[in-house]
């Protein structure tokens, strides 16, 4: 097994502009997306149950999926088999904006009388609702919680470091690792729910770790641009890097196991942090050599 | 070295041990730190080898929330005793879709600040009827001054009375809370553990209202209804009770007789009216209009009829006639003495839910069902989940170490590195298992996100201080954790910024998530990662 080393990358080949480019390039097409999805679905992201209203089952049963699609009155958006050990006949069925309230209440009724029993297990083994009312509630909630948290972090951004260049280079990279993975799950149609939340804003705490380590070593240091650069580098991609590997293992063993919400926890953060490598050491890193070197100090 | 200087040597040190201890202390000694009496006592509380205690999405159970129905009028002007008058001109207006009853409207006087409130619990009622409605009684209102929700003082009676209902159904550990939204709204939330969401929802749906409803022929000899006794006048309700002799079910209870102002009591009133309406005289025995073999009532009768209805929530659930003892105690006048008697009702199952109803009182506000959320999880299911958050916990920690020892290749590094992200864990758990807080699948996910960010500092601090070679000295080595720990506090204070709406608001699950990383943050900040620190220096300057 080889060893896990931080290559070093020859900045002084590439000119700020190329740097830049190629992440707000990026931004770009993921901005494209979500508008494009915008206009044809009415929303930026398919929203899940949490958001839209609608129901989650977990049920066992020996019937098939197709059985399974069949059961309900109103059909499935996904049907997802549990991969766990030892477990067997158990499916994550979903359901989301539904607009008729009984309709969603009446889904475990459904799953009882139209499906099989699995020896003596419970057919409907996890249930989860939310009425339209409640749902469009929550969904403004998390806006808010998604603005003020984006806020908070701006305004930490300029108050640890009090010039404008570097500051906003953290901003500018903490809103793309957003909206990068925003653009991920419209596209791979993952559905927004309080765990990708829960992702988005955790990234916003774990993006802004190595922007700020990027900027210290650069701006409060001695030594050449360079030099501290390559330092901040080591540092940041270990970190980026072992996080991902931590949530790209928690990603996929919730998934197969069913969990939603840390699965989907785990797999934004898996491709935001990834956004995070691109967007820091291109985007923040060019911004902070143009600032450092043509940059007009305040 | 003396006891003092060793413990400025190594407090960083010392303080994690201390934690860590004071952590497994907290998970596995039975009672932990705080031994709790009330659960000692209980002998149904389950063997589990940690004192951790898990929420319904670890362990099973329903939880239903919904928003109390009802608009308010805020600080309406009328005079102290107008409140009676005001209420039933408010119940009894006419409304376009709404045919309103006694317990819809409700007028409150509240102490702190001094003002009134009225309340009208409908969906099918406008503000501006409800406005209208206000002015017949005299009350200078109009639409604005009426608000959507509840008052603060109907919210915590009817958590009080679901809290009642989910307890007295024999189910433990049932609770009831409520929960703010945005824009000032409140959610009523029932966590039960064993109890599906249909069952949980039936219990949340029924009002509980309980009248005895006399039956009885009027000055005409036409039958009529009047209400003579309501569920809040019964004081003392028992529980459900069977009748061997007579092979019957019944909740015993007895009539409230503390007197009023004017010298009455409700056991008095309604002692009175049975007098009055003949029921302790001519009416005696004389009520068949309940065929109990099949479960009927019939108001086709030809004789006139003297009978008492049990009534809950408007639907006749038992009708009797009065019964001779007790119509001789009355008739004489010494019942309301000792004011009780026996509720009686077909089967043992009306029994229980009259009891239920008598004892938790009437929801005074119902629950609006179409703006609820459900949650509900299988046992069975939920020891999975244990299972899983275990495995994947476990993951999770076997590949950041392995990312670390790949990394750094030297031991001394990355060892004491994974025990300190590990120690992190295990004071949350210790944490978490002192202060009771039942742990969910979003607090394993805020775990794990803890277990990340605490690797990434000691990332952040061992590089810093093993940058340009050797750590020669005692000073060096200070200055330059100190830098790293610049960079360590400000990606601390985004995190806890990031994540503190979170924490705040209503979000449900997603509020465990954010606390637990939020505790783990600054429990790395100002315990464990300085230890790390300390640890590396002894490592690397072999002192």
């Amino acid at each position: 097994m080889g060893y896990f080393d931080v290559p070093e990358i020859e900045y002084t080949r590439y000119s700020n502009r190329q740097l830049a480019a190629v992440p707000l390039a990026v931004l770009a097409v993921a901005l494209l997306v979500l508008s494009g999805s915008f206009l044809v679905y009415g929303t930026p992201v398919q929203l899940g149950m949490d958001f839209a209203g609608g129901a989650e089952l977990t049920i066992q049963t020996t019937s098939s999926e197709e059985e399974i699609n069949d059961a309900f009155s109103v059909e499935p958006d996904s049907i997802q088999s549990i991969q766990a050990p030892g477990v067997e006949n158990q499916y994550t069925v979903q359901f989301a904006g539904i607009d008729d309230e009984d309709a969603i209440q009446e889904l475990t009724g459904q799953a009882e009388a139209n499906l099989a029993q699995d020896g003596d297990a419970a057919i409907v083994q996890q249930e989860s609702t939310a009425s339209p009312g409640f749902a469009a509630q929550t969904q403004q909630t998390a806006l808010l919680g998604l603005a003020v948290a984006f806020l908070g972090m701006s305004v930490i951004a300029f108050l640890l470091f009090r010039t404008f260049v570097p500051s906003i280079a953290i901003v500018v990279s903490a809103f793309s690792d957003i909206v990068i993975p925003l653009a991920f799950m419209s596209i791979a149609d993952i559905p927004l729910s309080l765990g990708t939340v829960a992702a988005l804003l955790m990234l916003i705490g774990y993006s802004v770790d190595s922007d700020i380590l990027l900027n210290n070593h650069i701006l409060r240091r001695e030594g050449d641009f360079y030099e501290s650069s390559h330092r901040a580098m080591r540092t940041g991609i270990t970190m980026t890097v072992t996080s991902m590997m931590a949530m790209l293992v928690m990603g996929i063993s919730a998934y197969l196991f069913g969990v939603e919400l840390m699965a989907s926890i785990g797999i934004i953060l898996f491709v935001g942090l990834a956004a995070d490598l691109m967007n820091t050491y291109m985007l923040n890193m060019s911004m902070l050599r143009w600032y450092k070197f043509h940059g007009v100090r305040s | 070295m003396g006891p003092v200087a060793f413990v400025k040597e190594y407090w960083r040190i010392l303080m994690i041990v201390g934690f860590v201890g004071f952590a497994l202390i907290a998970l596995f000694i039975p009672g932990g730190i705080v031994a709790d009496e009330t659960l000692v006592d209980d002998g149904e509380v389950e063997e589990t080898p940690t004192n951790l205690e898990y929420g319904i999405g670890l362990d099973g159970g329903t939880r239903v929330s919904a928003p109390p129905v009802g608009m308010t009028a805020e600080n309406i002007d009328i005079e102290p005793g107008e409140e009676h008058e005001v209420q039933s001109t408010l119940y009894s207006y006419d409304y376009e879709n709404a045919d309103l009853e006694p317990r819809d409207a409700n007028v409150r006087f509240h102490e702190e600040p001094p003002r009134h409130t009225a309340e009208l619990f409908s969906n099918d009622v406008t503000q501006a009827e409800f406005a209208a409605a206000l002015q017949e009684a005299g009350v200078d209102a109009t639409e604005d001054d009426i608000e959507n929700g509840v008052t603060q003082e109907t919210r915590d009676e009817i958590i009080e009375t679901i809290e009642l209902r989910i307890n007295e159904g024999g189910l433990d550990g049932g609770t009831a809370y409520e929960e703010a939204t945005l824009g000032g709204g409140y959610y009523i939330v029932t966590e039960v553990p064993g109890m599906d969401p249909d069952e949980l929802r039936e219990l949340l749906t029924a009002r509980g209202e309980v009248q005895i409803v006399a039956y009885h022929p009027d000055d005409d000899g036409q039958q009529t209804n009047t209400t003579v006794l309501q569920g809040e006048e019964i004081a003392d309700p028992g529980s459900a009770s069977y009748d061997e002799q007579r092979d019957r079910h019944y909740v015993p209870v007895s009539v409230d007789n503390t007197p009023r102002e004017d010298g009455t009591s409700p056991a008095q009133d309604y002692q009175d009216s049975m007098n009055e309406l003949g029921f302790t005289g001519e009416g005696q025995g004389q009520c068949q209009i309940h065929d109990r073999a099949a479960g009927e009532f019939h108001f086709d009768h030809d004789q006139p009829q003297w009978c008492l209805l049990t009534v809950v929530d408007g639907e006749v659930v038992d009708a009797h006639s009065m019964g001779g003892n007790l119509g001789q105690s009355m008739a004489s006048g010494t019942w309301v003495n000792d004011p009780s008697f026996q509720m009686i009702v077909p089967t043992q199952q009306d029994a229980h839910e009259l009891s239920v109803n008598l004892n938790s009182g009437a929801l005074t506000a119902p629950l609006d069902f179409s703006q609820e959320q459900t949650f509900s999880l299988e046992p069975a299911l939920a020891d999975q989940f244990k299972l899983y958050s275990l495995i994947i916990g476990a993951l999770s920690v076997l590949t950041v170490s392995g990312m670390v020892f790949l990394r750094y290749r030297n031991p001394k590094v990355a060892a004491p590195m994974i025990l300190t992200a590990t120690a992190e864990v295990v004071i949350l758990l210790g944490f978490a298992a002192l202060i009771r807080m039942p742990l969910d699948l979003s607090h394993v996910a805020g775990f794990v996100a803890v277990v990340g960010t605490g690797v990434d500092d000691l990332v952040i601090i061992a590089d810093e201080v093993m940058d340009d070679g050797e750590v020669s000295s005692q000073r060096v080595f200070e200055s330059r954790f100190r830098k790293a720990f610049w960079v360590i506090g400000a990606a601390a204070a985004t995190t806890i910024i990031a994540l503190s709406p979170l924490a705040v608001l209503s979000l449900g699950d997603l509020r465990g998530f954010a606390i637990i990383t939020i505790l783990g943050v600054l429990i790395g900040v100002l315990v464990t990662r300085p230890a790390y620190g300390d640890i590396l220096q002894r490592l690397l300057t072999d002192k």
